[in-house]
């Protein structure tokens, strides 16, 4: 074993994947605001403390991106607000991926009646827009955060069980799917071991596009004042709380709405490359 | 088949039996889907955390007041019975009345309306005039310096939430250039127009990420089948393909994605409208939903349901309307 390692050429240890420098970049933003999220202690003031004398003002050595309508800090209150700006678009993410994929493979390998059923539903659910129903929803039962998250999961299913769908019912006619099903391997072994594999790419596709859609829509129902909390550092509120201060100070409003952007824009970027260089994989191959 | 021999005039004019029963089957499945809805919207009122007496007379309503409401509202009947009184209303344009307004929801919805239906028609048409023209220009030029501008915009489009799309514009054109109004509906006529340019910019530029892209996809692929090439080996001009190869050929594309735009651009509103101050439905929906004034929720999520059943309606039997192809399908699947 140790043999084979040494033989390696030195050049391949420090091999780094080509990666264009803007979507460098989104993944460094991206790693920010991770560490934000898992460690709010890196606000440097109390993202709460209210100081009225204070209120609305610019960038200043004790507050770098300035004060909200409340006097708190902005930056502050922008690190404590990565933890809910990301766990939802997460959630968000991970559940569609999850629950798309289960679908899709069930659809598109299994097909007969479970496809007609699966198709169906998903037909149904096509041309509903998923944020209306989350307003409407939050509307009727009064908000909250989890059943909001929920709502947006299901209605943002169809989009991407139809295309996982399309990807499963393009492989599962490949010569190696056919030999693993004639060699009587059990049927969660072909779909488990030889055909979710082959569509992973697609399925981290979905998840970031989704994320980034995520990051949009909760940020928008967090600017309607449903979902998050009221008080709660959240950067779409942020925006909401301080609309009014855009007329004599914009770096209240500014701050929150550039890290949205940001945040949406670099998940975009990385899903984008993520696809771009499965396909390069495939054309070479 | 018949393609080359179809004739012209009367004689296509009678339904043929396939395309008459899909039309049937579709307009009753409409109507089948707004009495679901209407069911759905029924039951808001039962959903509401407390039951329906807390939802109209609030948390702090004594017993005494929750029974009088029982009553007046009629809640102490079984629930079929009240429902077809809902759906009668319904029918008759009688939501009933809003607990905070103490006005017919019907009007409410009538006085918003007003606001709402210029700024989607606007819109709409900046949203599909714009995109048609770039996704048609840059799927002619593929690669060029416009194509990446676009497909970059188009991502940039997609990330960004229209309340922040709103609040740059307000800035940058209300604030520091002054040119239009940032908030307000204005005052009739021309300053209505005025008041309107900013928002309905805002939602055009966020559609604009999704129609460009569609357009630019569907038109690309027309562009690469034989008959485009076939056409130009004619020595046919960029506008004759234009119009007879591409637009024809997209058609029922260019048609669906015109439905839902309409039907997302619903969505977009609701914060164009926050964003604003526009006293336009999504205004009404977002007010309702913070006073709990379950009656107006109820009305506006009637109406907007009925919207969206009559877009995709309309766009389904457009689509007919227009491409042979689909009809003649329809004939041979029996």
């Amino acid at each position: 074993m140790s043999a084979v390692t040494q033989v390696a050429p030195v050049g391949a240890r420090l091999r780094l994947p080509k990666v264009p420098p803007l979507t460098a970049l989104a993944g460094v933003f991206l790693v920010v605001v991770a560490a934000c999220a898992l460690f709010p202690g890196f606000a440097p003031q109390d993202p709460a403390a209210i100081n009225a004398a204070e209120s609305l003002q610019g960038p200043s050595g004790a507050h770098p991106l300035g004060t909200d309508q409340l006097g708190r800090d902005t930056l502050s209150r922008l690190v404590a607000g990565a933890r809910t700006s990301l766990l939802g678009p997460l959630v968000l993410g991970l559940g569609v991926t999850a629950i798309s994929t289960v679908l899709a493979v069930a659809a598109g390998w299994f097909g007969g009646r479970t496809d007609a059923v699966i198709s169906r539903i998903i037909d149904f659910f096509y041309s509903v827009p998923a944020l209306l129903v989350a307003i409407v929803v939050a509307g009727v039962t009064g908000g909250g955060f989890g059943i909001t998250l929920v709502v947006l999961i299901i209605f943002g299913l169809p989009m991407h069980v139809r295309n996982l769908r399309a990807a499963v019912m393009e492989r599962a006619h490949l010569p190696f799917m056919e030999a693993a099903v004639t060699l009587g391997l059990p049927t969660w072994r072909v779909v488990l071991t030889h055909l979710v594999p082959t569509i992973v790419p697609n399925v981290v596709a979905v998840f970031f596009v989704t994320f980034t859609y995520g990051v949009v829509e909760l940020s928008s129902l967090s600017f309607l004042g449903l979902g998050v909390p009221p008080g709660a550092p959240d950067w779409g509120r942020m925006v909401a709380d301080n609309r009014a201060a855009v007329f004599t100070d914009v770096w209240a409003v500014a701050a929150p709405a550039v890290a949205i952007v940001l945040l949406a824009v670099s998940a975009n970027l990385i899903g984008e490359h993520v696809q771009r260089t499965h396909e390069q994989s495939r054309k070479e191959r | 088949m018949t393609v080359a021999t179809a004739p012209q005039g009367s004689a296509r004019r009678a339904l043929a039996p396939g395309l008459l029963r899909y039309v049937v089957v579709r307009v009753v499945s409409a109507v089948c889907v707004m009495f679901a809805v209407s069911i759905v919207v029924f039951l808001f009122i039962h959903a509401a955390p407390g039951g329906p007496e807390h939802a109209i007379g609030g948390e702090l309503a004594t017993e005494e007041q929750l029974e009088s409401i029982r009553q007046r509202y009629g809640f102490d009947r079984p629930l079929p019975e009240q429902y077809l009184q809902f759906l009668g209303g319904i029918l008759h344009g009688d939501f009933g009345e809003s607990i905070i307004q103490k006005t017919p929801v019907a009007t409410l919805i009538g006085e918003t309306v007003k606001v709402t239906l210029p700024l989607l028609a606007f819109t709409w048409i900046l949203a599909m005039g714009a995109g048609l023209a770039l996704g048609i220009l840059t799927a002619s030029r593929p690669g060029s310096r416009l194509d990446r501008f676009s497909l970059g915009m188009t991502t940039l489009g997609a990330s960004t939430p229209a309340f922040v799309v709103g609040t740059f514009l307000a800035w940058l054109f209300g604030v520091q250039l002054g040119w239009f109004p940032a908030l307000g509906a204005g005052e009739g006529g021309l300053d209505t127009v005025r008041h309107l340019v900013l928002p309905a910019a805002t939602a055009a530029i966020v559609l604009l990420a999704v129609t460009t892209r569609i357009t630019r996809v569907r038109v690309g692929q027309i562009l690469e089948e034989d008959q485009a090439t076939f056409a130009r080996a004619r020595g046919l001009g960029r506008w004759w393909t234009l119009k007879h190869v591409v637009l024809r050929n997209a058609g029922v594309q260019l048609v669906t994605l015109s439905g839902s735009v309409v039907v997302s651009l619903f969505t977009g509103l609701i914060l164009v409208e926050r964003v604003f101050n526009l006293p336009g439905i999504g205004s009404l929906m977002v007010d309702a939903i913070h006073d709990r004034d379950m009656p107006v929720i109820q009305g506006v999520t009637f109406c907007v349901a009925l919207l969206v059943v009559t877009v995709n309606l309309v766009v389904d039997l457009v689509c007919m309307a227009i491409d042979p192809r689909l009809r003649a399908r329809l004939e041979t699947n029996r």
